[in-house]
């Protein structure tokens, strides 16, 4: 059996890690096989997985010896394990650099995340599905021109949910009658909400407390992502932002999760003891930058993501620019087994001081619409699903 | 973005003879100014640039230009666009040009960092007891479609366009009179030349004095600067080289180490900047790392790691059994190649056979220093005009 066909939280790490290597394991051969740049890159760095003749390679003992890739390589690079004829969905992040990442998903690939995906939500939101509540405005998703990261985010979540409604105008205005209706309509059932952190933060809670107005949603859970820096810029802790929503909107089940578009389906979801949670599917590890070594528990250092789902392009081990600690394993509170950690920002970028300048003209910029709304550079850490 | 003047002149600017005692002055003032500032000691460069501005550095630096069998006359209106985060770059330029007498104004990133805005500072107080110098050294900040930058380029007898290769493209944008003259200074790639052999029969203090220019020349901009390495080319037989690379790497992290020079970002970028090229490369590489600082051995200087290296910390490294093989690696883009080993002899015989790339040769330790030679172009030449006299 797969880890794919477990239940999301369901394994401890003596049932979990020796399964996780072997399929992460037969992953990093198979992207080997398939995908020449990334063999050339297994083949310089970590040369005891080069393949030989035989098709066999070196087996190893430890997650933390699996090659990983830079995640900013998804920028640079056309990374694909299938033919392109088989690519059958591109997806696009774009990082503050404005260069997006390209993501190419087989049926197959788009298939298991998706699956992965209900999964987790599942565990948090139960089989049915609630009416749901996008704290966004349509246009993030109808324009397919400027398939966004959001855009990809609320369409990824939006089947998690029935009778969708869209709490914000263009303009990012609240759309009161919509917004209305559906408190009046659904709000004394369970409901579903969902969006990006600060777009909850500044166009749904902010709005709400210039207008003095509240809306109330007893029974509804609240699913939000895309990173934190915009609200620590602002001073706004986790805790403050849970107070803010419970307060204006009566949701006292608020879960942050993370996850990036370079490993989409098998995220990490804030449990109730307020902690990142790796699912089984998934795994994280941390590392000192410069020697690269395992961090203690506790340490912050760079996080990498191990996911058991990317088969179509090489992303199942990759080094994030997220700064992190990991907390602990199988012992967290909330009483779910697996690794929980804690997401502490980005790196800062490393600022040029040679020669070689970093100028990108305006018309480069202009490509990507999205980038100007301000909310986009944050969707690379955690934005898509 | 508007047109901002950072040290706005008092006076109209006039353009004077060249080497001016008071523009000596007005350096050995701004000289001071730096070097007495607690501030600057956070920035390298502020250093190195106020020990280049004393009279006493620029004066012998210039003396060979001043005795002349024609007249050395200023250009005029000279335009400086300086490259976003080098910080103290323009002053070099700037400084030389004013000193040929010419009324300059130099466009500042806006993405500059924290040592230019100490400079700004230092040119604004000094621009009440030096007025008819700071009128004669403008700084502004404009975006590049401004319509007064539009007016000023029309105006100039030339532009000194430092950057990447895009922005100065961006920059050609605008149209300069007919007689202007450009210069352009683009992205460049340098590179370290050491002799095997020699570092092997090296004594220790020989050694530690060759790893500790090798630090400075490559970390002091954290391997950022065009004339810092990006490459290191060993000379010398296989066995030779690699003995030689078991002397000197162990040595040099260990330095490294010791004084820490890159932060957490710089070493991510050297980590994956390492792999963007492993991947990138038509030929498969090797990469070995220890402690903070990344090698991948390589065979050529693909056109994709001059384009592509960002430093931080990652060489190249291309052993050569003869320095001829070099030759048809180089290319424009090829500026400093810095030395420690090799018979002089030796290497001006190969240098005269190098017909493209390369624009200076120093020893190592010397890579950052500035000359008015650079880019293989004079400078002071350039800044000014050659008035011939047969009378």
């Amino acid at each position: 059996m797969q880890l794919a066909d477990e239940l999301p939280y369901a394994l401890i790490a003596t049932d979990k890690t020796p399964r996780l290597l072997a399929e992460l394991q037969a992953l990093t051969l198979w992207h080997q096989q398939q995908c020449p740049a990334y063999q050339q890159l297994v083949t310089a760095q970590w040369p005891d997985f080069a393949v030989n003749a035989a098709g066999n390679h070196h087996s190893v003992d430890h997650l933390a010896q699996l090659p990983y890739l830079a995640v900013r390589l998804f920028k640079q690079l056309e990374l694909r394990s299938v033919a392109t004829e088989a690519v059958f969905k591109t997806l696009y992040s774009s990082g503050t650099t404005g260069t997006p990442s390209r993501i190419f998903l087989d049926r197959d690939s788009a298939a298991v995340q998706s699956k992965i995906l209900v999964k987790i939500m599942q565990h948090w939101l139960g089989k049915a599905r609630l009416p749901m509540l996008i704290l966004d405005h349509p246009g993030v998703v109808s324009d397919r021109s400027s398939f966004s990261a959001r855009g990809a985010g609320i369409q990824g979540l939006s089947f998690m949910g029935r009778n969708h409604c869209y709490a914000l105008n263009a303009d990012m205005s609240l759309n009161w009658p919509a917004l209305e209706q559906f408190v009046e309509t659904y709000g004394d059932g369970p409901v579903l909400l969902f969006g990006f952190t600060f777009m909850v933060w500044q166009h749904l809670l902010q709005a709400l407390k210039q207008s003095g107005r509240r809306i109330h949603l007893p029974e509804g859970i609240l699913l939000h992502s895309g990173g934190w820096k915009k609200l620590e810029d602002q001073a706004v802790s986790n805790q403050q932002f849970k107070q803010t929503v419970a307060e204006l909107t009566g949701v006292s089940r608020v879960h942050n999760f993370y996850g990036m578009v370079e490993q989409i389906g098998a995220i990490f979801v804030e449990c109730s003891s307020g902690h990142l949670h790796c699912p089984v599917y998934a795994d994280v590890l941390v590392r000192r930058p410069g020697s690269w070594q395992l961090a203690d528990i506790g340490e912050t250092g760079v996080l990498q993501l191990l996911s058991t789902l990317p088969r179509s392009y090489p992303g199942h081990s990759l080094l994030t620019e997220d700064r992190a600690q990991l907390l602990g394993e199988d012992n967290c509170s909330c009483g779910l087994a697996g690794k929980y950690f804690r997401i502490l920002g980005r790196l800062p970028q490393a600022e040029a001081r040679g020669c070689s300048d970093t100028f990108a003209p305006a018309i480069q910029r202009k490509a990507m619409p999205e980038l100007q709304s301000g909310v986009q550079a944050e969707t690379q850490t955690g934005g898509a699903l | 973005m508007s047109f901002t003047v950072l040290n706005p002149a008092t006076e109209t600017a006039v353009l004077r003879i060249p080497f001016a005692p008071e523009d000596f002055a007005y350096c050995q003032a701004l000289s001071e100014a730096l070097l007495k500032d607690p501030q600057s000691r956070d920035y390298p460069d502020l250093i190195a640039l106020g020990f280049w501005l004393r009279q006493a550095n620029l004066k012998p630096l210039l003396a060979q230009y001043q005795q002349t069998d024609f007249f050395r006359h200023p250009l005029g209106l000279v335009f400086h666009s300086a490259p976003a985060n080098v910080d103290s770059l323009f002053v070099y330029s700037g400084i030389l040009s004013l000193l040929c007498g010419n009324q300059n104004v130099i466009r500042l990133s806006s993405r500059s960092g924290g040592s230019t805005a100490i400079l700004i500072d230092k040119l604004r107080y000094l621009a009440s007891e030096f007025p008819a110098q700071n009128a004669r050294f403008q700084l502004i900040q404009c975006s590049y479609d401004s319509p007064q930058l539009t007016a000023l380029i029309a105006e100039v007898d030339s532009r000194v366009l430092w950057g990447s290769d895009q922005a100065i493209q961006a920059q050609r944008q605008l149209v300069m009179p007919a007689h202007a003259r450009e210069l352009s200074f683009g992205h460049k790639f340098s590179l370290c030349l050491l002799d095997a052999e020699a570092l092997l029969k090296a004594d220790e203090t020989q050694f530690q004095q060759l790893l500790q220019l090798f630090y400075r020349d490559q970390l002091t901009f954290s391997q950022q600067g065009c004339s810092s390495a990006k490459a290191v080319l060993w000379l010398g037989d296989t066995a030779q080289v690699q003995q030689a690379q078991l002397r000197f790497w162990p040595a040099f992290t260990g330095l490294v180490a010791q004084k820490q020079p890159l932060n957490a970002s710089e070493q991510y970028q050297a980590l994956a900047n390492a792999q963007q090229l492993i991947m990138s490369s038509e030929t498969q590489l090797t990469l070995t790392q220890q402690q903070t600082i990344s090698r991948i051995k390589v065979t050529q200087l693909e056109p994709i790691f001059t384009q592509q290296h960002q430093g931080c910390g990652l060489f190249l490294e291309l052993p050569l059994t003869d320095l001829q093989l070099l030759n048809p690696m180089l290319t424009q883009a090829h500026q400093t190649l810095t030395v420690w080993g090799v018979d002089a002899m030796q290497l001006k015989n190969w240098l005269s056979s190098v017909h493209t790339g390369l624009d200076r040769v120093m020893p190592v330790g010397q890579a950052l220093s500035f000359s008015p030679d650079w880019d293989g172009v004079n400078l002071i030449e350039q800044f000014s005009r050659k008035v011939v006299c047969l009378l």
